[in-house]
Parts: C-alpha cells; structure tokens; sequence
C-alpha cells in the first residue's frame, strides 16, 4: 500500500527538478491557536515564491519576514515602548532587519505575497507582530542550496515475487518508459505487489568532490552510478532505515542505475544526494520522513484543543497559570474577554483578551501542569492574590495578601449560579456578609473597545471602614476612571505590561490602592489603554 | 497465531472432560453492549450515578457532566445524552440525592440542580473544600455515593506516590450533610475507587506503589490507618483520630507491622497484580436479587490498565474483612474506571479511559454495559477460610469424582515485601499440601484441608480438573484468598 499523505509532500521535491516554476505555500493562521498552520517553509536561493497569507482566526493578524538572525520577540514588543505610533503604522515594526511583511489582516482576510528569497542560506525568521502574538507565533523560511535532480529518468518494470532483487538483466521487461517529472517514484497503479522496478537516468555533478547518495526502501534496493554499487539495501524490509554511500565524483553528467522490489506489504522508495555546496536533495518523489530538516513542518489544527467562545460563556476549571491559586475558574465571554477567578482569595485573578484557553495540556496524557491563558494582553488589577475587603484603619494602609494556595481569613467559598445565557455569578462569605461577584463583558475587545464590567452585592451587615480594592498600581486619573500601571509580570516566559483603565464610582487613589468605600453595589468596569479599532477601521 | 503446546495439551484435555460438548466463554455468561457516545466530546468516563426515570449521570475526566436515557434499553441504540454541566475540573465521584447531584472535583463536593429544566446545571453550590490542592496532576479527589448514615466519603489521593504536599492527601474524609469535614482514616495512597458492600460497609481500591505490594481492596473502618504512612502528619488537623500512629518499618511484612501498629486494617483482599490486575479501579455489589447471576452481594472491581472486571467474596473473620478474588470478565474497549450495578435491572454498568497510562481495549475512552445472558455459569462461587483449610463453594453441583481427586487442586501460598519502594514480588511463596477433601452431600461444596495456614499471605488455589455434573470445567479456575485472620472453627 501507498501511504498517501507521501504524495502530498512536494514543494520541496518539485522545487528540485522544476526550478523556474514559482513555488506557492499556503499560510494561514489558525484559530484561537495563536499560531501559523506552517511554521517551517523550505526554499531555495534566488527562488520565486508565493505565499498565499489567510487570516482563518478571529482577530487580526500580520506577516513579518526578517533578516537572518533576529530575535522576533524582541522586535515586536520593542515597538509596544511607543504604542501609538504602532497603531499608527499597523504594527509593523519600523526597523531595518524587516525584509517583507503583508497588510494587517482583519479576520477571515486574505494577501498573496510573491517575491524572489534571499541568495544567502539562512533561516529567516517570520512572526506576527501584533502586540502579544510573536512567542507563539512564528517561523522560519529556511533558504538552502540545493542539488540538481535527475534528467532522462527511465523506468523498467518486470513482474515476479522474490526475496531478494533478482537479475533484472534477464527477465523480460513487462512495461517500460519515460518518467516525465525524472522523480523516481512507485506509482504504479497496475501492481501492488510482487513487481520490481530498474531506474535508469542521468546526474549532474558541478564540482570535483565527495557526494553521499541516501536510500530507503520498502522492499529492497540497489544503487549504482556510473557502474559502481553505492548503496546495497537488498531484502525484505520496511524503510525505517536510511542507507547512506560515498562517492567520488568529477564534474559532468554519471549514470544513475536503481533497482528496486516490491514482494508484499507497504511499498516505499526514497532516494536522494548531497554535495559539495548544497544539503540534502530528493530524488524521489516522496521524502523520507526521517532526513533532517527536510521535513515541512505543518501544525495540524488539532495538535491544540482551543475552547472556542460562541454564544455564551465557556467555564473551565483547571490548573491555570498567573492565577495566583490553584483553585482557579476560568471564563471565557463572548466578546473577547476572558477572566480567571481565584478561588483562594475570592478574587479576580486575570483578565485577558483574545483566545480563551488550550485545553490540550489538561486532555491529553495524564494532564499534569498548568496552562496560561491563550489570548493576550494580560491584567492581573487586584494583585497577584489578595482578598477583595479590607477593614482599614486609613485608606492608603497596607492592603492584606493571601498566601499562594492558601484560603483567604475569614472568606468562604459557596459556588456558583449560572443564568439563563450561562454567565457565572460567583457566590462567597465575608465574615457575615454575603458577597456575589458578577461580570458581563460590553463591546468587543479585539475587534472593538470591550470592557469588562463587573458588579459586586453586599448583603448583610457592613462593617465600619470597609474598602473594597478595585486596583493596585500607579494610579493617574483619566477622565472619569484612572488609568492604572499595575506594574510588570510574566506568566511561563511571557511578558505582560498590565496597564489598564478602571472606572468605579466613588474610586479614590489611597497610595498605591484605587479604593472603593464598601457598599450594596459595586460596579466596576476595567478595559485596555489601547484598543484596536483604529487601526482596523483604517482599512 | 501460535499455540504453545502446553496450551494445546490443556485445550485438548478439557475437550475430552467435556466430551466433545463445546466450551463455553464469558461471552456466553455476560455479554457486554458498547454504547455510541456523544460526538461532540470525548466521553472519559471516571464517575457514574443512578438518576431517577431510568437515567444514568456520567461524570468525566474533562470535568463534564453527561445524562444517558435509555441506557438500560435491550437496544443500545436507543441511548441518548444530555450534557448537564462541564467546565468541572474531573469528576471523580457522582452521587444523588434530593433532587441535587452531588459531584466531587479536584478541589470540593458541590450539589448541582436544573433550575430552569433546560436539562442543564445552572446552580453549583459548595457544600465542602476543606482539604489542599498543590497543583500536581495525581491529587485526584474521589467521590463516594451517600453511605448508610447519610454521609459522602472523599478520598485524597497523595501528592505523587510517596508525600503529602497539601492538606489531608493520603486521608479519607466524610462530608456530613451540613458540609463539615470528619478527617476518618489515614494511609491513603492512590486509589482507583470507592463502593460499598451489601450492608453498607465502605471499601476502596488502591493501586501498586510505596507501601503497596500491588493493587488491593481496602476497608475503610473509621479511625483506621490504610498502611501508607505519607499523610501522617495531618493527624495534628485531625484530633477526633486520636494521637499519630508510629511509622511502619521498611523493608518488612505487612502482618508484622500490623502487630505493631494497633489502628493498622490490613487489605481486606490482594488484587493480585497482573493475574487480576494492574491499575484497580470501581466497586460495585450486586444487590439485583439474582439478576446479574448467582454473585449475590459479591464485589465487582474494574481495572483501568487491563480493561477487565474481578470478582470478590469478602467474609469477616475476628472482625477483620478479608477473602478471595478471581477473574470474571475481560475485553471492554478502554480502561475502566467508574462502574456501577443497577440493582433493579441488574445490569453493571461501566466506563473509562485509557489516557496517560494505557489500556488494553483499542479505544481512548468507552461506557459499556454487562448483562447476564440468564445461563449461569460453573464458577468456584465462595471460598471461605477455615480453621485447618478452605471450604470453596460451587455455583452448579460438581461432578463428585472430578471433586474428589486430589490432583484437581493446586495450591500456592505467598506475600508481598510491605515497603517504603514501589511495589514489590511476591515472595516467601509456599507450596502446602493438601492432605483431605471433603464433598458435601449436596455436592456444591468442598472442604480442603491443608498442613499450612499464614496469617498475612495469598493463598492461590487452582481447580482445572473439577468438573461440573454436566461436565463443564470451571469457567475461572484461579482465585486468590487473603488470609488476615484464620477462624477459631
């Protein structure tokens, strides 16, 4: 049996023997994934290639081709430190190590980017660098040198069932002829079993040196050139090995000689060469799964278990990492906003837009280990893990922490109501009031200006100098609310800038504390400095 | 496929017993139903609930809630699901009650109602979480259904094999109906389970590991210490369990330290590992009354690495649980890990995965069901410890020759090393002699006397040769009997 996903692996391949035809590779982005479908495109140099660039996620993306060597995190948060000029230029950084990069694409948008690759070997980075995307979603275009492929491939085919590769020489020829794309190839529709196959063609070597020939096979093979036996893979075996032959090789065209059976089971036949000058190059028409680097690595869409938000929220309790609990509840809203509730301290944990969660770490395998939120821009207003109430003595004292893990003094936890559209209104004792903690989500955060409005009920007595903590930070009043510098953090390597706008009613700056005079009902609404409409309304 | 010729000469002496009559399989005993399941998920079956109007609830290890009709129906066909709630984080105990189904996740026991009847959760209210969560995967939290007194049992798994990083781990807990916690015994390792017997007694199943020579079930008799000492150090949270109990020594025997250690309960029965198990899972009694086969009140006991079902007969000896397993069914689809008998229709109901471990089956997740094909089948029923040997009880009349010759019987006596490493082999194996066998008059039972009883070991017996009046061998002709306390008569 032919395996059919080998015929589909022909980019490269063709480039080889078809090098003036422009090469086309598929790019897309995938869906809540925060990822490219190809992270890996293999070219060779001076070579013409067409990327056919599709925004398939639900927010907007771009394409950044760099020079060798740079660092496309760095590059794209570097343009963060003047954020309204970013806007202003669609996030493409303004930088000399960008060689290429599309428009920003809104969702569901598509560019066609053609253009010649570098003449220097080298892997050349590409990232997307809309802010919070480029740790996880980039590439390479990987520039290679690469051999010539055969010329005048002829095929011989002979019928018979062996154990071993026979004389070819004297059996009768059963059908013969040209191969006309000279890729050595087991597409015979006619047979699938007990039939052998002798290659004939030419090679071209340009420079007097060493050449290595590569050969799998499924059964067994011969290599020759110019009448030496190279490689000698004979017998019944699967290709799982790769048997490699040196030859010395002066400049001009040298006979190619492979034969080949097929007795039962999978048929596979996988030749190539390297040189002086250029890496591995295929002969077949096929690659074989195991040479390095050759390989094009495509995500399968499914390699990651995306929560998907439609039309009512998505609650996924887990292990959540920057919650500052083990006991998280993670939300995810219509409308690009996502939340984790701390469990602990009965507090917000994290605010997020974009993608909700991957649940691929928690569903596959045994699921050990905690998972960061998908999307982006990250917020952590009430600190990493304090309660929400204090009683203080002054506004601007020290605001009490609960210990990571560790259960807030004088809190209770007592679950959760669910509504008619399944939004979670959260249930909890403080001391002998009963607190709900609720949240709704106005606008869009990624295609719009979303928010996220949450509201605190009290009921039951209130004690005397109670303050609930809406923020912690640097605090500067903006408009009606205070735009809040919460401070840096960083959750599994990712860097979050945690600056946003809070507006509650009665807030007031106590030092570091944005606190609110604790009564019945607290509405408080939290949302991002910066918000993408303009630049998605500018195209 | 080859068949080795000690199996060719077995095969072909029971056919000459049976003369020429074809042998039966467990097929033909209990036939087992593979159930389609919701395409929208994978349905990692890791807790189950009777429901009211002939509905099964189905909690999962992807922290869902799904609520299978028709699910009893001679067609499976027929069944249907309803996702009732989801986002949990897995689901290791269902139980009902009131109107309210009460799940245990990682971190609490929670009751969830329909309010609205749309068919799904819309209220999750918190009745317990007094216990830690440290955040590594195999804290799992296992739910039992409501006990006799009205009570639910929570058992924490350790922090990985050998500590307790977080609060109670390695502890069984009950949750009173007003939410508070009553810390009950300590030594908890990994279980796989939780269940009850016919009168309400509480066992578990926990797997091969430290202080686990293999996997075995446990009675969990209030105030006991379970045998793995990891989780200790909670009895300072724990003033109702009285003053911590020494450690156990290692390397050592089980029996020896269970001299002493006074709040010591042994294993009630070894599952013997790999003969009956390797990863031990549900427990389910069949309550049904005969409906399930001629197993009344026995214990039915999963396996998730195997995806097979033993079975136990438990009997009380000087106050201690203790009895024999043998195997019972095998060939389900994924590796089981929640099961339970529907006592009305007698019908066993089970469901698992195989993920992170490995099970045999071919499917990454499965929810089965087992019926009785209504013919019983020629099983060693009971086997119970005597003074000077063992009584084993037949489920049809024994051919009284077959049951009288001594060669018909083999026998093995063994232990595991009772240490702080993983497991262990089995080791101060002895072979007694058989030295009498009595057939009752009704020609159901048979007294064996042998020259050696242990407290403390396995007493493995096989009875190839015993053949049925109507000629048929014993379908399971190996059972392993743990021998705690050996009775006065």
């Amino acid at each position: 049996m032919f395996r059919a996903t080998l015929f589909y692996v022909a980019a490269l391949a063709s480039a080889a023997a078809i090098a003036a035809e422009t090469e086309t590779v598929d790019l897309k982005t995938l869906r809540a994934q925060m990822r490219y479908s190809v992270t890996e495109i293999n070219a060779r140099p001076g070579e013409s290639l067409k990327i056919v660039f599709e925004n398939t996620d639900d927010m907007p993306h771009n394409f950044v081709l760099c020079k060798a060597g740079t660092d496309v995190v760095a590059l794209a948060n570097k343009q963060l430190e003047k954020p309204d000029e970013a806007v202003k230029r669609n996030f493409i950084p303004d930088d000399p190590a960008v060689i290429l990069h599309s428009k920003l694409l809104g969702p569901h948008e598509k560019e066609v980017l053609s253009f010649t690759t570098p003449e220097t070997p080298g892997d050349y980075p590409y990232v997307c660098t809309m802010p919070g995307h480029a740790m996880s979603m980039n590439g390479r275009l990987r520039v290679q040198s690469l051999g010539k492929g055969l010329t005048n491939l002829h095929f011989k085919l002979y019928n018979g069932s062996w154990d071993k590769l026979p004389d070819f020489s004297k059996l009768p020829i059963h059908r013969e002829g040209d191969v006309a794309d000279n890729l050595v190839q087991l597409k015979f529709d006619d047979y699938k079993n007990d039939y052998g196959v002798v290659f004939d063609g030419k090679i071209a070597s340009e420079k007097d040196g060493d050449y290595t020939f590569v050969l799998a096979s499924d059964d067994g093979s011969r290599l020759s050139i110019d009448g030496h036996k190279i490689i000698d893979h004979d017998g019944i075996h699967p290709s799982t090995d790769i048997r490699e032959g040196k030859v010395h090789l002066k400049p001009g065209e040298h006979d190619f000689h492979l034969e080949y059976f097929q007795k039962g089971g999978e048929a596979e036949l996988y030749a190539g060469w390297k040189g002086p000058g250029f890496s591995i190059t295929p002969l077949s028409a096929w690659h074989h799964p195991n040479w390095a680097g050759h390989q094009e690595q495509k995500r399968d869409e499914h390699s990651g278990m995306p929560l998907i938000v439609e039309k009512e929220p998505i609650i996924y309790r887990n292990f959540i990492s920057g919650a500052g609990t083990n006991r998280a509840i993670a939300v995810g809203y219509p409308g690009d906003v996502n939340i984790a509730w701390n469990a602990d301290s009965m507090n917000l944990g994290l605010i997020w837009r974009g993608a909700f969660m991957d649940a691929a770490r928690h569903w596959t395998d045994r699921g050990g280990g905690f998972q960061p939120p998908l999307g982006y821009d990250v917020l952590r207003p009430a600190g990493e893990s304090n309660p929400p109430f204090a009683n203080l003595a002054t506004p601007d004292a020290e605001w009490p922490k609960t210990e990571h893990n560790q259960k807030a003094d004088r809190y209770k936890w007592r679950g959760y109501r669910l509504d008619a559209k399944h939004y979670p209104t959260f249930f909890y004792d403080w001391g002998a009031v009963k607190v709900s903690d609720r949240y709704d989500v106005e606008g869009n955060a990624v295609t719009g200006s979303g928010k996220l409005v949450r509201t605190l009920k009290l009921d039951g007595e209130i004690p005397a100098g109670a303050y609930f903590r809406a923020a912690s930070g640097t605090l500067h009043t903006q408009g009606s609310g205070f735009l809040v510098d919460g401070g840096k953090f960083n959750i599994d390597g990712r860097d979050f800038e945690n600056a946003f706008v809070v507006v509650a009613e009665g807030a007031a700056a106590a030092g570091h504390n944005l606190v609110v005079p604790v009564r019945p009902e607290i509405k408080i609404t939290y949302g991002w400095p910066m918000d993408h409409t303009a630049h998605l309304s500018a195209h | 496929m080859k068949t080795s010729p000690l199996l060719a000469g077995f095969l072909l002496s029971a056919a000459l017993v049976s003369n020429g009559a074809p042998e039966l399989k467990e097929s033909d005993y209990y036939k087992i139903t593979t159930f389609d399941t919701p395409k929208e998920t994978a349905l990692e079956v890791s807790s189950m609930e009777f429901l009211p109007n002939n509905k099964i609830a189905l909690g999962t290890r992807r922290g869902e809630i799904w609520i299978a009709s028709n699910a009893t129906d001679p067609s499976a066909s027929n069944i249907s699901y309803q996702n009732f709630a989801s986002g949990q984080h897995e689901i290791m105990g269902l139980a009902y009650k009131d109107g309210w189904l009460y799940e245990t996740n990682r971190y609490e026991v929670a009751r969830l109602r329909d309010e609205n009847g749309d068919g799904r959760a819309s209220i999750f209210q918190t009745v317990a979480d007094g216990w830690g969560v440290s955040g590594d995967y195999h804290e799992y939290a296992w739910g039992s259904p409501f006990d006799k007194n009205g009570d639910l049992w929570v058992l924490l798994c350790l922090t990985g094999s050998f500590t307790s990083e977080a609060e109670f781990r390695g502890w069984a807990l009950r949750v009173k109906p007003d939410g508070t916690i009553v810390p009950t015994c300590s030594g908890i390792r990994s279980p796989g389970g939780i269940g009850f017997d016919a009168d309400g007694e509480v066992y578990y199943t926990d797997n091969q590991g430290p202080w686990r020579g293999a996997d075995n079930l446990q009675h969990l008799v209030p105030g006991s210490f379970q045998g793995h000492p990891g989780g200790n150090k909670w009895y300072s949270k724990a003033p109702n369990m009285g003053p911590r109990p020494p450690d156990p020594n290692t390397p050592s025997r089980l029996e020896t330290e269970r001299a002493r250690i006074p709040q010591f309960v042994p294993p009630a029965c070894y599952l013997v590992y790999v003969s009956i198990g390797n990863s031990a899972s549900f427990i389910a009694c069949d309550l049904s009354g005969g409906k399930f086969g001629p197993f009344q009140k026995q214990l039915f006991i999963g396996d998730q690495s195997q995806s097979n079902v033993c079975r136990v007969f438990l009997e009380e000896v000087n106050g201690v649980k203790q009895g024999v397993v043998f195997p019972f069914l095998k060939g389900f689809k994924s590796g089981l890990i929640a099961g339970k008998l529907d006592k009305s229709t007698g019908q066993l109901f089970v469901g698992g995965s195989d993920r992170g471990w490995g099970a045999r089956g071919g499917k990454p997740y499965c929810f089965e069901r087992v019926d009785w094909s209504g013919t019983v089948p020629f099983e060693v029923q009971e086997m119970r410890a005597k003074p000077d040997g063992f009584e084993l009880t037949f489920t049809e009349p024994l051919n009284r020759e077959s049951a009288e010759d001594l060669t018909h019987y083999k026998m093995r006596e063994f232990t595991y090393i009772y240490r702080a490493e993983y497991g262990s082999p089995e080791v101060d194996s002895k072979i007694p002699k058989i030295t009498a066998i009595t057939v009752a008059p009704d020609n159901k039972s048979v007294r064996l006397q042998i020259d050696s009883l242990f407290k403390g070991d396995i007493h493995e017996i096989h009875v190839d040769g015993v053949r049925s009046a109507d000629g048929r061998p014993v379908l399971h002709p190996v059972g392993y009997y743990t021998l705690n306390e050996i009775p006065a008569k």
